[in-house]
């Protein structure tokens, strides 16, 4: 097997920011894929904003081997800033990914495979530690305003990592 | 005093709890349900040209952000003193029939009949849609996924986007429907209404075919006598997107009958220090406090409730299935809180043969999308139903159309008394002396609030994340006695 240590994708590759842009923090994800230097990663790469989770992100997920998830959460045990990266094995609720209305994310995984759909072969969540999601504002926090040259530093190196490499077997 | 805390771990540490006040005898004395603010919605939106509204509050829930856009659409039609032209008011109507079609087939499936289905206390690992789909076949999580999917496609189609919707400008629509759009629309909502027809039969034979659930439903402990609202056409059938708004006692006789602009005549809004959600009642009869009965001021807005506001269906099929229903639980109003996933199907088959109706309609494909504006009255008031409740969009101009004032009453609010009611009977008939709370207690204290199908993202927030809850019993001195875990 020889494995092309490139950044050249194994397949369709989506990267998906989740939040509210009018709300304040909430809206890091959206944010961040706007402003990531695309250049650095696979010509081909899907991206896209959206603001739901379970059935939803199901919809939007499906029939992409490889998906990379960008949302706020708030654990209240580190800093704001702090980032975060979760696959569904070490899984844990961010903002977006679930939703009263709807089923959790882990449940629409297993619903989708169970009823035939393509699942992605490979998800990463990446979780941005916020201050406030509380308050209608199309700006963020301070604190959060303060690093997010930190922060978009940090998701791009990790992203650039993370991307799949292509295997020719 | 005991303390019974019921903690819905959500997204947000510390968000929405709701507490269980247990005597020293062990019965429930009380129940708080609490949901933190959303703030700044207002402020927001000053100074904004009105007419960004409709597309602006698409984005202060991602729930249903349809019904949002219909209230504000048609408030902003209001501020331009204007009304959408016929085809217009269809084609929004159409997109709106797609709206619930979508958020009552997630209700159902996901939320309501994993309860039922699968049982009220079953192991949670298996009470939710894959325990369902595991017990009813594997076909129908397909028909649910494919369903949801059709009717977001009909919205993101007619609205410009399935969730930031942007169809509605004063005075009508931005965009018209082809007659290839409308006739791919057709075969579609057919598949709705074979799909609502489906529905209800599964829960005839699940629910009503189990005599213990239809005790549950008609004596469990989870029946309040309010007062009913739902928006009504001319003739008093339910509508979702137009006519009046009706509220009937809680013998079934007409309280009120009003346009959505005379709302502020009708509802006061009562704050209680220990909410952040306001508590709408009538404002008539005066705030009695958290009672029910014929002298209360509280009201529900729920799917049930519109059924009982109304004197029946737009829709045939739907129409039918109101008449057995209320003539199997008793005749109207129906005061049982379990039977709102009941209503809830009835009306989904109204939105599947509705939109039917609308796309059938020769007016559908017309090209009079927009009426000339040529004032600014400077203040306007939209009505519409959403999934779970009455909503309100009330805005204030200055002359040149830029926004003043905001106000909304949003669907879930207009229940918060009623479900902090639900909660507490459920918790009184629950909750025994020296038994246990186990997880199938808390599970069907939750059925109380769960068949509100509430949302708070529009509320006060968003309460994502499932449902995982934590029941801890302490003593005096906050000692934990026993401590139960769901999720």
């Amino acid at each position: 097997m020889i494995v092309v240590e490139t950044s050249v994708h194994s397949g369709s590759i989506l990267m998906l920011g989740i939040g509210n842009e009018i709300l304040t923090d909430d809206g890091i994800g959206p944010k961040l894929i706007h402003d990531l230097d695309k250049n650095q990663f696979p010509d081909h790469i899907v991206y896209q904003n959206a603001s739901l989770g379970g059935l939803e992100l199901l919809e939007i997920i499906k029939d992409f081997d490889t998906v990379f998830i960008i949302d706020a959460i708030r654990t209240l045990k580190n800093d704001p800033g702090t980032v975060y990266c979760y696959t569904p094995d070490d899984f844990k609720e961010t903002l977006h990914l679930s939703n009263l209305h709807d089923i959790n994310f882990l449940t629409a995984l297993e619903l989708g495979r169970r009823t035939g759909m393509k699942i992605p072969s490979s998800i990463t969540i990446i979780a941005i530690e916020i201050e406030e999601d509380r308050v209608f504002s199309n700006s963020f926090s301070p604190v959060i305003q303060k690093c997010y040259p930190e922060i978009l530093s940090t998701v791009q190196h990790m992203l650039e990592k993370l991307m799949p490499v292509r295997t020719i077997c | 005093m005991r303390t019974i805390t019921i903690d819905p771990i959500t997204r947000l540490e510390g968000h929405g709890k709701i507490d269980i006040f247990v005597n020293q005898d062990g019965e429930v004395e009380n129940a708080y349900f609490q949901v933190p603010e959303l703030r700044g919605f207002e402020k927001f939106c000053e100074g904004r040209p009105v007419e960004e509204l409709p597309s602006i509050v698409t984005k202060i829930c991602g729930v249903c952000p349809g019904c949002h856009h219909m209230a504000s659409g048609k408030a902003v039609d209001a501020v331009f003193g204007v009304e959408p032209t016929a085809t217009a008011k269809k084609i929004r109507e159409l997109f709106y029939m797609a709206h619930f079609v979508h958020s009552h087939i997630a209700h159902f499936y996901a939320l309501a009949a994993p309860d039922f289905v699968v049982g009220p206390t079953a192991d949670p690992a298996e009470r939710n849609i894959l325990g369902v789909i595991a017990k009813v076949g594997l076909e129908i999580g397909t028909e649910v996924i494919k369903q949801r999917r059709i009717a977001q496609e009909i919205q993101a189609l007619i609205g410009g986007h399935q969730t930031h919707v942007v169809m509605n400008i004063p005075g009508g629509v931005k965009k018209g429907i082809t007659p290839e759009q409308r006739d791919d629309i057709v075969k579609k909502a057919e598949g709705f209404v074979e799909f609502s027809k489906f529905s209800i039969q599964l829960f005839k034979d699940v629910v009503l075919g189990n005599k213990d659930y239809v005790d549950l439903i008609l004596n469990g402990p989870y029946s309040l006598v309010l007062h009913s609202m739902g928006l009504v056409d001319k003739n008093n059938l339910v509508n979702f997107y137009d006519g009046k708004v009706r509220v009937v006692d809680t013998t079934g006789n007409e309280l009120y009958k009003y346009s959505g602009d005379e709302y502020i005549d009708y509802i006061e809004e009562r704050v209680e220090p220990w909410s952040y959600l306001k508590f709408p009642y009538l404002k008539k009869i005066g705030w009695k406090g958290f009672i029910d009965g014929q002298d209360s001021s509280v009201y529900q807005a729920t799917p049930l409730s519109r059924l009982n506001a109304a004197d029946g269906m737009a829709t045939p099929i739907a129409q039918q299935e109101y008449k057995f229903m209320y003539e199997t639980l008793g005749g109207k109003p129906v005061h049982a809180t379990l039977a709102m996933h009941w209503a809830r199907l009835i009306e989904l088959i109204y939105s599947a043969e509705h939109c039917l109706e609308l796309a059938l309609d020769p007016d559908i494909i017309g090209t009079d999308l927009r009426t000339p504006i040529e004032k600014i009255v400077g203040e306007g008031v939209g009505v519409v139903e959403a999934q779970r409740g009455t909503l309100t969009h009330h805005y204030w101009t200055d002359d040149k159309g830029m926004v003043r004032k905001v106000n909304l009453i949003v669907g879930t609010t207009n229940n918060n008394a009623a479900i902090c009611m639900s909660i507490k009977k459920a918790a009184q008939g629950l909750i025994k002396k020296g038994e246990e709370v186990n997880e199938g207690t808390l599970n069907m204290i939750e059925m109380a609030f769960r068949a509100y199908d509430p949302c708070f993202s529009c509320a006060t927030h968003s309460l994502p994340g499932q449902m995982r809850m934590i029941l801890n019993v302490r003593d005096q001195e906050g000692n934990i006695l026993q401590s139960t875990k769901r999720g």
